[in-house]
Order: C-alpha cells, then sequence, then structure tokens
C-alpha cells in the first residue's frame, strides 16, 4: 500500500513547493509596493536624503524587483529573514520563538472543533426528520453566525471578567517562568517535570481554544450530517441491515468509516482558515504567537517581520494541507489507482 | 390567496427573517443621521462608562449608554452599520464579480485555462484569509475603499472554487450543447444557458459573502487597519471597549451583538435562499 501511496504524495509535495514559491513572490511584490521606505525607516531623524539613498542602495533596494527577489529568496532559503527594522533583532528568531506557541493553540484548537463537529454531526444526523430538527438546524445556522473572536471576546466576558474562572491574557501566571526547550510549553512542562507549569498554560490555553474550537465545529457537524445522510442510500448499508446487524454497528463499522472522509478532505481547507483565526485570538488573549508578532509588525510597517511571519503561515497551511491529503489517499482507497 | 401569489423563496420563513434583519440594518445605515439620537463622535468627558438606561445609574440621553471618551454608544451602533454595509454589499459583489467570470471562463472552456485559474486559486488558498487581507491592507493602505478591494482579492477564490464544479456540470447538459449546435457563440452560451442555471448558487454565495465581509471588516477594524479612526466601526467599537473590559463589560456587549446579527441575518438569507431555488432538492430536505 506503502509503494502505491508514495509517488502520489510525492507528487503532492512537490505542488506544495511550487505553490511555496509563487506564494513567497506574491507576498514580496504585495509588500513592494508599500508607500513606505525601509531605508529610511532604518535611520535615525536626522539622516541626510545622501544617507538615505547609500541606505538604499546597501540594502538592494535600487535594484529592479525580479533581482531584490532573487536575493531576499537566497537568504531565505538559509533561513535568513535579515532583521526586524523595530525589534532590531533577527527575524528568524523572532518568528521561531513564537511559532511554537502558535501551532500549539492551533492544533489544540482543531482537536477540540474535531470532537465537537463529531459529536455535533452525529447528533444532528440521530435526530434527522424529529420534531427537533428544525430547532438544531436553526442552531447551527447561529453557531455558523458566531466567528472565533467573537466567541473569544465572550468567553472573556463570562470566565473571565464575570465568574473570574479562568485567565484571559498570555500563556503563564505572571509568577512562573518559561521553561528553556521547544517553545510549545505543554511538552516543555512535562519534560521538564513542572506539573504548575503544565497546569497554568492549560488554563492560559481552554479560553483562545474554545473560542476556535466551537467557531470551526459547525462546518464539521453540517458536513458530517450530510454525507452520513448520503452514506445510508448506498446499497452495503440496505445489505448490512439485511444481515441483520445493530443499528449501532452499521453507524460505526460501516457508514462512519465512509462518512468521515468528506470531513477529513474539508478540515485541511479548514485548518488553514483556522490557523489564520488564531490571529485575532492571540490579539485579544494578548497570547504571544505569530498572530501577535503580526499585528505588531503591521503597526510599525515592519516589513521584514511581514514577510517573513506571512511565510510561515503559508508553510504551516501547506505542510498541513499535503499530511491531510497524504492521509486521505492512504484512508481512502478508491483514490490510489488513479 | 396572498401566499400563492408570492414567489416561493418569499414563502420561506428563513428567507423572511434573514431579510428583515438585513433590512433593518440597512435602513439604519442609511438613515443613520435621522436615526442617531447624538453625533457619533460628540465627546461628554463627565459622563463616560454610562450603563444602559435599564441599569441603575444609566441615563435616558445615552439609551446604551456612552464609551469611554463619553460617546453615545447607540449612535456609534448605528453608524458602525454603514461601514458594514457598504463593505457587505460592495465588497460581496465585487468578489462576485471577479470569482464568478474566472469560474465560467474555467468551467466552461477547461483544459489549460482551467488549470490555470485552479493553480491561482490554490495558491491564493495558501493563505489564510486573515493573514492575506492584513498583508493586502499594509500594501494598500487603509480606508474604505482599500478594505473593500482587499477583501474583493481575498475572496474571490470562494466564488471561483464553488461555482467552476457547478459549471462544469452545467457545461455538459444536453440543452448547452444544443445551443451550440444551433450556432451560439461561446460568448452567447454562457450568458444565455449558464449564467441562468448558476443564477441560484450565486445568490446564495453573495448572501453568505455579505456576512463574510462584515467579519473581515470588524476584524480589520479591531486591529486599527480599516476605516479612519474618525468613522466609527464595530470593530473598532469592540478594540476600545476591550481596554476597559472591567469598567464597562456592556460597551462589549454591544458591537458584537452587532456583528452577530448582521452575520446571522446574510446566513438565514442564504441559507433560506439555497433551500428554496436549488431545484434538484427534494420537498422534505427544503423543509
Amino acid at each position: 500500500m506503502i509503494a502505491t501511496v508514495l509517488p502520489l504524495v510525492g507528487r503532492r509535495l512537490l505542488v506544495s513547493i511550487i505553490i511555496l514559491l509563487a506564494v513567497s513572490f506574491l507576498l514580496f511584490a504585495v509588500l513592494h509596493v508599500l508607500p513606505v521606505d525601509p531605508a529610511a525607516m532604518s535611520l535615525p531623524p536626522t539622516a541626510t536624503l545622501a544617507d538615505i539613498e547609500a541606505m538604499r542602495r546597501q540594502m538592494g533596494l535600487d535594484r529592479p524587483l525580479p533581482e531584490q527577489y532573487w536575493i531576499w529568496l537566497s537568504h531565505v532559503v538559509y533561513g535568513d529573514f535579515g532583521n526586524s527594522i523595530f525589534f532590531r533583532r533577527s527575524v528568524a528568531s523572532l518568528v521561531v520563538e513564537t511559532l511554537p506557541a502558535t501551532i500549539e493553540l492551533a492544533v489544540l484548537s482543531m482537536i477540540i472543533a474535531a470532537v465537537l463537529g463529531l459529536v455535533g454531526g452525529l447528533v444532528l444526523f440521530h435526530l434527522r426528520g424529529t420534531k427537533k430538527e428544525p430547532v438544531l438546524d436553526f442552531g447551527s445556522i447561529m453557531l455558523l453566525s458566531i466567528p472565533e473572536f467573537l466567541w473569544a471576546l465572550f468567553f472573556i466576558l463570562i470566565f473571565g471578567v464575570a465568574l473570574q474562572a479562568l485567565p484571559f491574557t498570555g500563556r503563564l501566571d505572571a509568577n512562573l517562568k518559561l521553561p528553556q526547550g521547544t517553545g510549545f510549553l505543554l511538552f516543555d512542562a512535562l519534560a521538564a517535570g513542572r506539573l504548575d507549569i503544565f497546569w497554568s498554560a492549560l488554563r492560559h490555553m481552554i479560553l483562545p481554544c474554545f473560542a476556535l474550537g466551537i467557531a470551526f465545529s459547525p462546518t464539521f457537524m453540517r458536513v458530517l450530517r450530510s454525507s452520513l445522510l448520503d452514506v445510508y442510500q448506498e446499497d452495503y448499508i440496505h445489505l448490512a441491515r439485511l444481515r441483520g446487524l445493530s443499528e449501532r454497528r452499521i453507524l460505526v463499522h460501516h457508514a462512519l468509516k465512509n462518512a468521515i472522509l468528506p470531513t477529513l478532505s474539508l478540515m485541511g481547507v479548514q485548518f488553514g482558515i483556522l490557523f489564520g483565526g488564531t490571529l485575532l485570538v492571540e490579539v485579544i488573549y494578548s497570547y504571544p504567537g505569530l498572530g501577535n508578532l503580526m499585528v505588531d509588525a503591521v503597526r510599525n510597517a515592519d516589513l521584514p517581520i511581514i514577510q517573513a511571519v506571512g511565510l510561515a503561515y503559508c508553510v504551516v497551511v501547506l505542510i498541513i494541507n499535503t499530511v491531510i491529503d497524504s492521509l486521505y489517499l492512504v484512508l481512502n482507497p478508491r483514490l490510489r489507482n488513479r | 390567496m396572498m401566499a400563492r401569489a408570492l414567489p416561493a423563496w418569499l414563502r420561506s420563513a428563513r428567507v423572511l427573517a434573514g431579510l428583515s434583519i438585513v433590512l433593518v440594518i440597512m435602513l439604519c445605515a442609511i438613515f443613520a443621521p435621522l436615526i442617531a439620537p447624538h453625533d457619533p463622535n460628540e465627546q461628554n468627558l463627565i459622563s463616560t462608562f454610562l450603563p444602559p438606561v435599564w441599569s441603575k445609574g444609566g441615563d435616558p440621553a445615552f439609551l446604551l449608554g456612552t464609551d469611554s471618551l463619553g460617546r453615545d454608544v447607540l449612535s456609534r451602533l448605528i453608524y458602525g452599520s454603514r461601514v458594514a454595509m457598504l463593505v457587505a454589499v460592495f465588497a460581496s459583489l465585487g468578489a462576485m464579480l471577479i470569482g464568478s467570470a474566472l469560474a465560467y471562463v474555467a468551467g466552461y472552456f477547461g483544459g489549460l485555462v482551467d488549470a490555470l485559474i485552479g493553480r491561482a486559486v490554490d495558491i491564493w488558498m495558501s493563505f489564510p484569509p486573515v493573514i492575506l487581507s492584513l498583508i493586502l491592507m499594509v500594501g494598500l493602505g487603509v480606508g474604505l475603499r482599500n478594505v473593500i478591494f482587499a477583501i474583493v482579492l481575498v475572496d474571490w477564490t470562494r466564488f471561483c472554487r464553488v461555482l467552476r464544479s457547478e459549471v462544469m456540470v452545467v457545461a455538459r447538459k444536453d440543452y448547452v450543447a444544443a445551443a451550440r449546435l444551433i450556432g451560439f457563440t461561446h460568448w452567447r452560451t454562457i450568458t444565455r444557458e449558464i449564467v441562468p442555471a448558476t443564477l441560484p448558487l450565486l445568490i446564495t454565495l453573495v448572501s453568505l459573502e455579505m456576512g463574510i465581509a462584515v467579519i473581515v471588516e470588524a476584524i480589520l477594524s479591531f486591529v486599527g487597519l480599516s476605516v479612519s479612526a474618525q468613522t466609527p466601526a464595530w470593530g473598532q467599537m469592540i478594540a476600545d471597549a476591550r481596554q476597559y473590559i472591567y469598567d464597562s463589560p456592556w460597551n462589549l456587549i454591544f458591537p458584537i451583538l452587532a456583528i452577530f446579527f448582521a452575520v446571522f441575518g446574510f446566513n438565514m438569507l442564504g441559507d433560506g435562499l439555497r433551500r428554496t431555488l436549488d431545484v434538484r432538492l427534494t420537498a422534505t430536505q427544503r423543509a
């Protein structure tokens, strides 16, 4: 099975790399039509026009755009994204510091969304054709109309301000120190055997993760429900019923295995959107990840950071899409013969 | 008798509910200067953080209370609907025009054109929409026109992806082949045969996109990258209230509700239209 799937996965990987190149060029082009001058910004206000001109030449800004892109790309390949104009630090180190926090947030949120989607989809399907269906339908449109940042604010109001049950700023309690390690806080805390840090980090993640998870679950619910409805029209379900299998067994062993596939392929697309959605949730919860770095950079017109963070988001999305597509190939034998 | 005279889509409870919510907000936006009790930017620094009128200490002059600068929350909400509705209407129509034009070309002609457009969509989809719109706003600069432009440039793919597969199905129908055989040009075949067949889907997508545009505008104005600070916008109100969450939680609640109702209205409308306009749905699915 591996032998048949591997070439397909390889081709998928190649396509991803080509897309990434195109994305990096687009990103570069969009940000270089900016009305701000990075050369002037990296100099003190006392600099003369001649100083700025010299700086422009030094930064390569006087060269044609494709050449500038080539120079930038040849550095990026080695992990050199230049220095931040505002923070005066290497951009790569800033991204490496913040990326794990965002990935941790996104993955946990996706798990919550998937679990809620699975449970909700099964409930919706189970109650099909009953009197409760219109109510649930109405409820799912309502859920679909609440984006993640409204949930985030809503949770702050209820669990943070009114009940004071959970923290809603940062990644850790103020008296705890960030452990050294991978940057994945939950993992680092466990590795260091610091359960207090683990517990504090987890408590800080509950509200943002549930905000994202709940916001993304209704799409999964609806798709799972409708693919279950489709699958139940198939002959093999009738056959299973004729063989006298219990409804529960039919659902779990026959229907769900096939109906879950469209939901899985949807998860690839949804993860991309969710990963972007972390941005505002991070800003709302002052969570030190890529999103906050991006918003800071945008406010300071810090081009090297915007480029690098934009690219980082795309790389993660492409990796996840490639993984999910490959998983889809492995799980769906019908696609392998193409 | 009355009900029978109405077209099917106007008899749907979902469409009616969605339409009335949207209409109320639209009317607020159009007649904002007549409805709003105060100037939305008028500051009353002696009466900041007033609670809504029904809670203790509320002032009947400020029905929903005041914000950190003593500005009337109700008036700001009403004026904020202008930005939201302008963006909703123009961004969704713009995204529809670009996305559907490319979808018709790709789905109808297929081959190389289809492959090229498909790749472009793939490249766009690898950007999370929020990130792409932020980057575009950095490139374009703030302002209402640029917000609309950025949303169009981000969301055309939604139309293109969904519509393209629908166009491919329709383009293989016998009546399309018949149209070509009696000498219709490609242009005439697309506009006379294919566009009408895909119109229900298009209308539904526009309605859903309006809700998305409201959300994206709120996100952009929350991070201060939408309209200028002089123009009231719901996202801005939220950002402002977020800073004073302990002083006045209610300042956060009203703009949240405004965004929710706008998006809910568009989603109800879209869902209702999808059910009533799609000829392939059975009677039970439509109910």
